[in-house]
């Protein structure tokens, strides 16, 4: 059987503005489980990955296991070197002028007797979750610390299950133990079917399906389902003190709905990009560029998209619209279905329209008297 | 032309001599008084004689194993009317019993068809026709003898700050954690941190009693483990190679096991842990004749 036997169908993948072989055929979910993560306010304080190692992996097996990790780029990465062992397999590829990806995902660049282009990591990879933490991206000069701004630089890039409109992990399963709930586009593994060959974890180019040593099977992110069927944010969303984080359902491409705050930002604004669109997942985290980092290596991991979504993101002071999604960023542990903007508040709503958050663009300013006559003490106002 | 006739001609004879070594490859099962289902050492065993299966890589459907590195395994069978085992013995270097990302456990197992008029495709059968399985593995081996392989097994210095399902308070008065793991991890609290086991997988059992699980399948991708597990199994190491019995009952009363008839046929899968074998990544051997003495 050859490689492109394999892939019998053809997909279509908006991100990367094409069809893409793939061995089953389109079947977009009711609704699709998405995120936009803020990368300009991610200060790597680890507790989303904590939330949920607390929450799901803290069993016997599960030791080196995490769902959620926050690592710094440019020298960070869990499992170790996830990201450039598979972009040196790619070996360079290319996108057209218009945004169309010319190159090859990892489903096409699959190798003879290969479902995908992967690699498996080595136990040590799983050993360092925070390598190159608050590393630079070179030595800052003597002096340059005190002189403005310098040409050094770095960013926290929080990373989970991407629950792909096309994921490698189900797609290398022999077993089929892998699936994609039609509800709402969450991709699990079945705990009982799993029968821990690691193929999903050779696969997967995000390295987000993991071996559990004691199950002797696979797990991945379950998306917090039992938070989503009750209409709430997944654990690592709502307990992002850095509000960096938004949880919702991406609508089909072909239908965005533009008071879906997940919508907007990623059809309508285009301010949050797909991470590694090349690979051809069609991931389903969305991140808003870091403003600093060189264009180059946004480029490489965000795609053609990165110039317009840091102008966006730069202009939003002037965009009402766009600050009032963002100001729902950590605003309610309930899914916003969507939001509008009333006077000076951004509103968030549910599925059945009831207003979950009403959040003031600018917050009120109260000046207590420094001297409290009723406690009969001096108050400071901290801001 | 002539040279070309001379190539057809060659390619005749050699394709006639292996068609010719596939028919003397056949299995005989001598009935024996008593059948060792634990002693690979056993005496009896030399009653029956050995016959040599050549393995071939699994590259008929993705993912593939590129070369083999077990060329045959060597086959014996015995019955005793009640019981019929098997005797698999192949060189392996290395003794793999231990699983993590990147570690794999050696592995062997045999197919029987169900049907063996209207013989099932020899790679795992096709639909309708249904093959058993009994598949035997070196970490379920030392799961038995050794108890279950653990963390602590491949990690022996693996430092847990704590576990959230402590049966005991382990760091009360200074005392200092022995174990920790391993002392709590059958709880129910636990178990519900182990998704496999709470899910009952197959694959996750603590308490295992044999080595082999017995198993059905219908083609790729769709093994299935019988609800009724009657097989037996055992393996050793020595000197470079493995010697596995797999034995299960000559006449069963289990509607998914494969009647055995006079003549029937066997199938076979090798996996070598160490050269990362796993899955479909096997070396197998097509369907030998089978025939069982009366």
């Amino acid at each position: 059987m050859s490689v492109t036997s394999w892939l019998v169908s053809k997909v279509k993948n908006w991100q990367i503005k094409r069809e893409m072989g793939y061995p089953y055929a389109e079947s977009r979910p009711d609704k699709q489980i998405a995120y936009v993560f803020d990368i300009n306010k991610c200060i790597a304080c680890q507790t989303c990955s904590v939330a949920c190692k607390t929450t799901w992996t803290s069993g016997k097996g599960q030791e080196v296991m995490f769902w959620n990790n926050v690592e710094t780029k440019p020298y960070g990465g869990y499992p170790l070197r996830w990201d450039l062992n598979i972009l040196k397999r790619l070996n360079g590829q290319s996108w057209d002028k218009d945004g169309t990806y010319t190159g090859k995902t990892v489903f096409e660049a699959a190798p003879q007797g290969e479902r995908v282009l992967g690699w498996l990591p080595r136990e040590e990879d799983y050993s360092y979750p925070n390598i190159g933490e608050d590393e630079c991206s070179e030595i800052v000069e003597r002096g340059d610390f005190f002189s403005g701004i310098h040409k050094v630089w770095m960013f926290y890039l929080a990373r989970i299950c991407n629950h792909c409109t096309y994921p490698a992990c189900l797609a290398a399963c022999p077993r089929k133990a892998i699936y994609k709930r039609k509800e709402d586009g969450i991709v699990l593994i079945d705990q009982s079917r799993c029968r821990g060959y690691r193929e999903c974890v050779r696969a997967c180019p995000y390295k987000k399906t993991f071996f559990n040593l004691v199950t002797r099977i696979s797990e991945k992110c379950i998306g917090c389902y039992p938070l989503i069927e009750k209409g709430e944010q997944p654990r690592c969303v709502t307990t992002c003190i850095g509000k960096i984080r938004l949880q919702g359902f991406l609508s089909k491409p072909d239908s965005p709905r533009k008071d879906n705050p997940i919508d907007f930002l990623v059809y309508y604004k285009k301010v949050a990009l797909p991470l590694y669109p090349q690979f051809g997942l069609e991931p389903n985290v969305y991140y808003i560029p870091p403003v600093h980092v060189p264009r180059e290596f946004l480029y490489q991991m965000f795609g053609p998209g990165v110039d317009n979504a840091i102008e966006t993101y730069r202009n939003a002071k002037n965009d009402k619209e766009l600050l009032a999604v963002f100001m729902l960023f950590g605003s309610t542990n309930r899914i916003i279905h969507s939001f509008k903007v009333e006077r000076e508040y951004a509103l968030g709503f549910d599925n059945r329209g009831e207003l979950l958050a009403r959040v003031p663009f600018n917050e009120p300013v109260y000046i207590r008297p420094y001297f409290d006559k009723k406690n009969g003490t001096y108050r400071h106002n901290i801001p | 032309m002539l040279r070309r006739g001379i190539l057809l001609l060659l390619i005749g004879v050699l394709s006639f001599i292996g068609y010719s070594y596939a028919q003397q490859n056949s299995i005989r099962s001598v009935k024996v008084k008593e059948v060792p289902l634990r002693d690979v050492e056993s005496s009896i065993w030399e009653k029956a004689p050995v016959t040599r299966v050549k393995l071939l890589p699994q590259n008929m459907i993705p993912p593939f194993l590129d070369k083999i590195s077990i060329p045959y395994i060597d086959v014996r069978s015995v019955h005793n009317g009640e019981w019929i085992a098997f005797l698999l013995e192949w060189k392996d270097e290395t003794r793999d019993a231990v699983v993590d990302v990147d570690k794999f456990t050696d592995q062997v197992a045999i197919q029987l068809p169900l049907d063996p008029k209207n013989l099932p495709a020899f790679m795992m059968g096709n639909k309708n026709g249904r093959v058993q399985i009994i598949h035997w593995k070196a970490i379920w081996q030392d799961d038995i003898e050794k108890g279950y392989r653990d963390v602590q097994t491949l990690h022996p210095n693996y430092w847990v700050d704590l576990y959230f399902f402590p049966e005991r308070p382990i760091y009360a008065e200074g005392e200092f954690p022995q174990e920790p793991s391993v002392m709590h991890f059958k709880t129910p609290e636990a178990i519900n941190y182990m998704p496999g086991i709470y899910a009952r997988n197959p694959v996750a059992i603590l308490d295992r009693k044999e080595p082999v699980e017995e198993a059905m399948a219908e083609g790729f991708g769709t093994f299935t483990t019988q609800p009724k597990q009657n097989a037996r199994g055992w393996g050793r190491w020595k000197n470079g190679s493995w010697k596995v019995i797999i034995a299960r009952p000559l006449v069963s009363d289990d509607v998914n096991d494969a009647p055995i008839y006079e003549k029937t046929f066997v199938a076979f899968a090798v996996w070598n842990g160490s050269d990362k074998n796993v899955g479909a990544r096997k070396q197998y051997a097509p369907w030998v004749e089978l025939f069982v003495e009366r």
